[in-house]
């Protein structure tokens, strides 16, 4: 099979994992309210610090309002990031259907590339828009603020589709790391959260301790949700954006590249589990 | 008398059995490690925000600690022996193994309570109570004998709160079956709001998390009387009511579930 026929094959299992995840309406408003509730939290908390502690001068060049704007955004991209591994792909690896999968005239990985990223994007991208549409409606205090400049916008949609595609492909470097492991999910778990923590969505990377900024802008996990919402919040200026979406593109193809590798040398040996 | 007894000897042996048959696995310790990691990594964010910002007021980074340790502990404690009731929805209710529950002769309560167990699920409550233990030495509180009845109330009080969480849930799934994700807001989110010292919580959230769901009652308060942060003492006391009500009212949910059901699952 040709590249061209498994783009054309991914394409459609996108189409129908994408139709998919909108099956689960309810579960959308539900994950809405967790997340705005997070939000109205993390606002709060935020304000006090910024309102009534000792050194509030000490913000890392992030004011209050351009905090609020980012919980918003943070939590609105949040869903992007793949917690676990695709149910789907993880019960093929444990039951051995992963033998069903290599009989497939496809390449396994762009396969199941597409179809983790889809079932990603169709189950979050309604509950992120509600997320981020009810930022905007909240009092004027905690409200999520317009973008600092049209070209941040245009910006911030950039780095939102490289956020997407650099969470895809990390997502599918732990799948691969997962094929072959038979004692359970540590190791993934943990590499998932290490993303987690380094993506901002716990703590705007700007107000980690200063001597980290340097390894933070650097390391991969910020592509996530930090560069994303600082372009838009206007703390990363457009003129330094090139260099921001540099870093997302790099390890996006880091990690392609790495996740094609070990799957190929993983499915040399391959254990078909299950039984 | 005999009756309960006999029942708390059943849960006790299922308990046994779940841990047995836990620590068959090779690698099970490694759960510990990764519950440790995920426990210690969730208030990191409060923790780097003093260290940037410093102080609120009176309110140091030990005694946020302090409140947010005694929420978790009694979480954790929750979570560890009542992860029946956790699972429940997904676990028992969709997949029509309650059918079976309802045939023995023995309380729903416990069979439910003691249908699942994990060890490492303690973690968490060790943690939080090491935190503590580690705050209230930093804060110099003397440990005198009252003092460790009123945090062993609260932890008690939040122990059979957060237990009233899961049964609620567990009443509601029967109606439900899909779509709690959103009590998520009173499990993991609910304690997420001790990192705000109280004085300067909004009014809405200070009611929801005292007379709604009593997170504050089971954490701030007590932790106030023991350090004396100039609240009437007596709040400390309440945790245990406040718990042994919200479980009350979780139970008259969970008895009206359990009438409502017609088998799920095949």
């Amino acid at each position: 099979m040709t590249f061209r026929q498994t783009m054309r094959a991914c394409r459609s299992l996108f189409r129908i994992r994408f139709a998919e995840g909108l099956q689960y309406r309810a579960a959308a408003v539900s994950g809405v309210f967790i997340s705005v509730f997070w939000g109205i939290i993390e606002c709060v908390i935020y304000t006090v610090f910024y309102k009534y502690s000792q050194n509030p001068w000490n913000d890392g060049g992030m004011s209050l309002t351009q905090t609020m704007s980012y919980i918003w955004l943070a939590q609105g991209m949040w869903g992007l990031q793949a917690m676990s591994i695709d149910g789907d792909i993880l019960e093929k690896i444990k039951s051995g259907d992963i033998g069903v999968e290599l009989c497939r005239p496809m390449d396994l990985y762009f396969h199941w590339l597409a179809k983790s990223s889809a079932g990603k994007l169709g189950a979050v991208w309604l509950r992120g828009l509600l997320t981020i549409a009810a930022g905007a409606l909240m009092p004027a205090a905690f409200r999520l603020k317009p973008p600092d400049s049209a070209a941040a916008f245009g910006l911030f949609l950039a780095a939102l589709a490289l956020a997407f595609a650099l969470c895809s492909c990390y997502a599918m470097f732990v799948t691969a790391i997962r094929v072959n492991i038979t004692w359970g999910e540590g190791p993934t778990y943990m590499l998932m959260l290490a993303s987690g923590v380094l993506s901002g969505g716990y703590l705007p990377l700007r107000l980690w301790p200063d001597f980290l900024q340097g390894f933070l802008r650097l390391q991969p996990f910020g592509g996530f949700v930090d560069i994303p919402a600082q372009l838009y919040i206007g703390t990363l200026a457009p003129r330094d954006a090139l260099a921001a979406l540099g870093v997302q593109f790099f390890w996006c193809v880091l990690f392609l590249a790495a996740g094609r590798a070990i799957l190929r040398r993983r499915l040399g040996s391959v254990i078909i589990q299950g039984g | 008398m005999g009756r309960l007894s006999g029942e708390f000897r059943i849960y006790i042996k299922y308990l046994r059995m779940h841990l047995l048959s836990g620590i068959e696995y090779k690698g099970w310790w490694l759960m510990l490690l990764q519950v440790l990691i995920v426990v210690v990594t969730d208030p990191i964010s409060t923790i780097l925000l003093f260290s940037r910002f410093g102080s609120i007021g009176v309110w140091t980074v030990e005694r946020i600690i302090l409140v947010y340790a005694l929420a978790v502990a009694s979480f954790g404690l929750a979570e560890s022996f009542c992860r029946g009731f956790d699972y429940f929805p997904w676990h028992m209710l969709r997949t029509g193994n309650f059918d079976r529950l309802l045939l023995r002769p023995r309380s729903l309560f416990t069979q439910v309570a003691a249908s699942f167990f994990h060890i490492h699920r303690l973690i968490r409550a060790a943690t939080g109570i090491g935190a503590a233990a580690w705050a209230l030495g930093k804060l110099e509180v003397p440990l005198t004998a009252l003092n460790i009845a009123v945090l062993a109330m609260a932890l008690a009080g939040g122990f059979v709160m957060y237990c009233g969480v899961f049964v609620l849930t567990s009443g509601l799934a029967f109606f439900t079956i899909k779509g709690l994700d959103w009590i998520n807001i009173l499990t993991n989110a609910s304690y997420q709001i001790t990192r705000c010292p109280e004085p300067y919580m909004p009014r809405s959230l200070k009611n929801i998390f005292t007379f709604l769901l009593p997170v504050l009652l089971v954490s701030f308060y007590p932790a106030s009387t023991v350090c004396g942060w100039g609240y009437p003492p007596w709040l400390g006391f309440l945790p245990l009511p406040a718990g042994l009500l919200f479980m009350g009212l979780a139970l008259i949910f969970w008895r009206i579930g359990v009438r409502h059901y017609k088998s799920t699952g095949s």
